[in-house]
């Protein structure tokens, strides 16, 4: 589990966290919430931590294997809601901090007052998902543009 | 002349309620009726007075065709073109015109299990340099430039997996394909990835392009008249599941329309938990048996997932019995309209070529008699 942690974010990242109108400072709270709470998942050394800052959730994946420091790697984020599990499917190689499983699933998604069903990353003990970043910037950011477009 | 030429232009009043009909599943925001999609492909050909081979041969004249009936029958706002066949010229295989069917293969080019060993995934600058007629992304690309130009208000880029396992088992020739399910599993499973790999490539050339893809792929071949409830989950969900996270990663979506066509007596429950689902998608179930698949098993399935597309029996399309389109429309809508996430009125698959007008109407007239919103 993260407690204190040093938050590393090299000028590459920088670059697209702002490319992405992400601000710094959301990124370095979310690696450092995670740290407190210990709501973070892992895959090797990699940790993803979310946190759902001004109606938009925040993402940030970090190289975790230098001990007390967090090298973001990307971070991004998406407009839906997370709500509750729709379904359980495969294990992934994510697992939580305590290295329980994390499995491929489906969960609501509500957008402009629409759910509806999108994939993710599930914790059934929990009923956390964690949305990956191909999906979160790709898939989720054209139907986010889809309902805007629909619901004018 | 260009085929734009011959049509008159769209009626931007008629396309304005019907885009908005057709949004509201989607966005909970119920305009007008349940829509109806007689999936209707060379029928429109036919009915501009062309033939089944003109709508495969001349795309751009064949998805123009389907613009002008969509209006005439008040049907969805949107064109589309496509055949059952996508990437498989790509792979090796050779089609050909027919008179009175979409294009079809002249013939296997593998007959070997080891055969399978000497295919290889076609990347995606590949297929977007592709050449002959039936290249699949340059021909897509003519078509929605063509919509784009002259029907800019009905695109939506689609981008088609089809059916992964029927079109895979065309290299090998389907007998030797089912016959190797049972004997040569894994050199089936890998033929049918290798073709879903090059889908998902050829899905990316099309989001490149457009921005985004709409993503077509069924369950046609695989079903349980052919196979068991097992060898659909092998051989066709996994790989439906494959080909949409992998459109994903590669930026297509974020929009899915699954078709299950021809029977999923059992084997329909697979899906449920074993695809991929967006916020965007629409399932789409044929026959359970020899009847057309109840809406009712539809919503009960899949309504927390996607929106659900019901089905009247296609032969009753050429019946001269409008009522018996009529009924089936009417018991459909009653077991499906209330679907959470919003219902379409279809047909099983595709409206055959010749379909009798007064049918097309009965089923539209059914709609709006027992799918407009508000009265139930």
């Amino acid at each position: 589990m993260i407690q204190m942690v040093t938050v590393t974010i090299p000028a590459g990242v920088k670059e697209l966290i702002a490319k992405r109108g992400l601000k710094e400072s959301d990124v370095v709270d979310v690696v450092n919430t995670a740290a407190q709470t210990g709501k973070y998942i892992k895959k090797g050394n990699d940790g993803l931590a979310k946190k759902v800052i001004g109606g938009v959730t925040v993402y940030v994946v970090s190289d975790l294997s230098g001990h007390g420091t967090a090298v973001v790697k990307t971070a991004y984020a998406h407009k839906m809601a997370l709500g509750k599990i729709v379904n359980v499917m495969s294990e992934t190689e994510w697992k939580t901090h305590d290295g329980k499983a994390i499995a491929q699933g489906h969960v609501e998604m509500e957008y402009m007052t629409v759910k509806r069903t999108g994939p993710a990353l599930v914790d059934p003990a929990t009923g956390d998902a964690w949305v990956e970043e191909y999906l979160a910037i790709k898939t989720l950011a054209a139907a986010e543009g889809l309902f805007e477009k629909k619901r004018a | 002349m260009g085929y734009e030429e011959m049509f008159p232009a769209m009626d931007s009043r008629w396309h304005g309620n019907a885009a908005k009909r057709f949004a509201s599943p989607f966005v909970d925001n119920p305009h007008d009726r349940i829509d109806v999609d007689p999936i209707i492909l060379s029928n429109a050909a036919v009915a501009c007075g062309y033939t089944i081979r003109d709508f495969y041969e001349k795309p751009e004249l064949g998805i123009h065709c389907v613009g002008y009936i969509s209006h005439l029958f008040d049907l969805l706002p949107v064109t589309h073109w496509f055949f059952s066949l996508p990437w498989v010229t790509e792979l090796g295989l050779k089609l050909h015109y027919k008179e009175t069917l979409p294009p079809i293969s002249t013939g296997p080019i593998y007959s070997e299990p080891e055969d399978v060993d000497k295919m290889r995934v076609i990347p995606k600058e590949e297929l977007v340099k592709a050449t002959g007629e039936f290249a699949t992304v340059p021909k897509f690309f003519r078509i929605y430039d063509y919509v784009a130009k002259n029907l800019p208000m009905t695109l939506v880029p689609i981008s088609y997996g089809f059916d992964l396992v029927g079109a895979a088992a065309e290299m090998v020739g389907v007998e030797n394909f089912i016959m190797w399910t049972f004997t040569e599993a894994d050199q089936a499973e890998k033929l049918v990835q290798i073709y879903t790999d090059t889908a998902i490539n050829g899905a990316e050339a099309m989001a490149d392009k457009y921005g985004m893809a709409m993503l077509i792929v069924g369950s046609v071949l695989a079903n349980n008249d052919i196979f068991s409830d097992e060898g659909v989950e092998r051989y066709s969900v996994k790989n439906m599941y494959r080909y949409v996270d992998g459109c994903f990663k590669h930026g297509a979506g974020p929009q899915i329309f699954y078709h299950l066509c021809g029977n999923h007596q059992t084997d329909y429950k697979l899906f449920k938990d074993g695809l991929m689902w967006s916020p965007f998608t629409v399932i789409h179930a044929g026959y359970q048996g020899r009847n057309a698949f109840p809406s009712a098993l539809l919503k009960e399935t899949f309504q927390d997932k996607a929106t659900c597309m019901g089905s009247v029996d296609t032969k009753l399309m050429i019946d001269n019995n409008p009522n018996k389109v009529y009924n089936a429309a009417k018991e459909q809508l009653l077991q499906g309209r209330d679907s959470k996430k919003g219902y379409i009125l279809g047909t099983a698959c595709e409206t055959p070529p010749y379909t009798i007008p007064g049918q097309m109407l009965a089923l539209v007239k059914a709609a709006r008699d027992f799918g407009t919103y508000g009265t139930w």
